[in-house]
């Protein structure tokens, strides 16, 4: 039986992907997202570094649909849309929990990198 | 199919309010969360928490579940004709259907929304798999097969759970953890919805020599105690090749010796940049002959009497 071979699209830094398809890919609303992007704990590659200085980072310069995210976003955005849906979680909510699970990616990834250099 | 007891599955009564529903199903959510519990048998567990949590919170559901009566956990079981006036006479096989499915599918009003749901767009479920490839086809790319399960509506709007089969080319480049995303491989999207998505999860199978962090790999590089006192040019393996190494003269055990772009294969953006490469580290491991021939004995005597070398001078 034949079958057709599929290609991927990689989910790391560098590859992007719109705010529409974070929408459309993760589950949760643009709403949410423009709420995460608001509080600093979702940072789009396109937004200046000054914005994200100020409390509440200017997006004026950008439409929503503008915004570009490294891909690899995708899998942390996935997870918080889980997390959202399963334990009923409120917007608030979300922002404190996006910055715990990139603290932990990024301290496995160092956790990894010291198991594996040992 | 086999029935489910949801009730028992949440630890609740049959008359439990919806409170105590939903404070059963946080309680053991917290316990069997897949993003949450490091428990191997908690994506299952859960996957059943929240298969019972989903019908007994939503009062129709739950008035068609109590409906079907009760019976014991695993045992076969058919719903009746005519259930929950939602057959509407037709002869329906339930054939395939796994019993979640009878309650995925069910919406306010279902005896009259036979038309809506027809043209109401329903999206393909999303799905995540690991698979697992060798440290050398992720050097170089290589295909893989992938099959597992969907559920699929029938003509009559039915869920049956249908196999799928798909083929994945994985690029050279990829490392431990990647995720790889195939758009529209996931379950069929049903009246015009978008079919989902494949996340595809890359595990290496451990490697006999080397061990992958990121783009770079690490190999333990067995040297002689003489090799790490005088140094030397020794081969290490790579996986385009051996390279020759030169191991400096006053080497220690655990020091990290760089081969450059030796590493894995970066993921590039622009096809006609060169392909960029991790390193590859060799950790010196000095390594004592375990049986000493008489000659070496001598030149190890010979040694130990004249040297004044002493690793333990800051001890004192």
């Amino acid at each position: 039986m034949h079958m057709e071979t599929s290609e991927v699209v990689w989910l790391d830094e560098h590859h992007e992907v719109s705010l529409l398809e974070l929408v459309e890919l993760s589950g949760l609303t643009a709403q949410d997202l423009q709420y995460l992007v608001e509080i600093g704990a979702l940072i789009p590659n396109n937004l200046a570094t000054s914005d994200l200085v100020q409390s509440k980072p200017s997006m004026d310069n950008l439409s929503i649909s503008e915004l570009r995210f490294s891909s690899h976003t995708l899998v942390s955005i996935r997870t918080l849309s889980r997390l959202k849906s399963d334990f009923e979680l409120e917007q608030n909510a979300l922002g404190l929990m996006l910055v715990f699970l990139e603290r932990i990616r990024n301290l496995e990834l160092q956790l990894h990198g010291l198991e594996g250099a040992t | 199919m086999k029935f489910k007891d949801y009730y028992e599955t949440l630890g609740v009564a049959r008359t439990a309010t919806l409170e105590e529903i939903k404070k059963a199903y946080r309680k053991l959510a917290h316990q069997y969360h897949p993003d949450v519990s490091k428990d191997p048998a908690g994506e299952a567990k859960f996957k059943e928490i929240g298969e019972a949590y989903a019908t007994l919170k939503d009062a129709e559901k739950r008035a068609a579940y109590d409906e079907l009566g009760r019976h014991p956990s695993g045992q076969e079981f058919k719903p009746p004709p005519n259930w929950a006036g939602n057959q509407g006479g037709q002869d329906y096989s339930f054939d395939g259907t796994d019993f979640a499915d009878l309650f995925a599918s069910f919406t306010k009003g279902r005896q009259h929304s036979q038309q809506q749901r027809q043209s109401r767009p329903i999206p393909g479920q999303d799905y995540e798999l690991t698979t697992n490839v060798t440290l050398e086809d992720a050097y170089a790319g290589t295909t893989v097969e992938l099959s597992f399960t969907v559920p699929e509506h029938d003509q009559q709007g039915q869920i049956k759970h249908v196999p799928h089969n798909i083929k994945a080319r994985i690029p050279k480049g990829v490392i431990n953890g990647q995720k790889l995303l195939l758009r529209g491989k996931g379950g069929k999207g049903f009246h015009g919805g978008a079919d989902g998505n494949l996340y595809l999860n890359i595990s290496f199978i451990p490697h006999r020599l080397f061990r992958a962090v990121g783009h770079d790999l690490y190999i333990d590089l067995p040297i002689t105690p003489w090799e790490a006192a005088l140094g030397a040019t020794v081969e290490v393996p790579t996986l385009a090749g051996g390279v020759n190494l030169k191991v400096p003269a006053g080497t220690s055990s655990g020091q990290k010796l760089r081969i450059s772009k030796r590493g894995m294969p970066k993921s590039n953006l622009a096809h006609d940049q060169a392909q960029e490469h991790g390193d590859l580290f060799a950790v010196t491991q000095i390594v004592s002959p375990p049986v000493l021939s008489e000659k070496d004995r001598e030149l190890l005597q010979a040694l130990a009497l004249n040297s004044t070398f002493n690793p333990r001078a800051h001890f004192k």
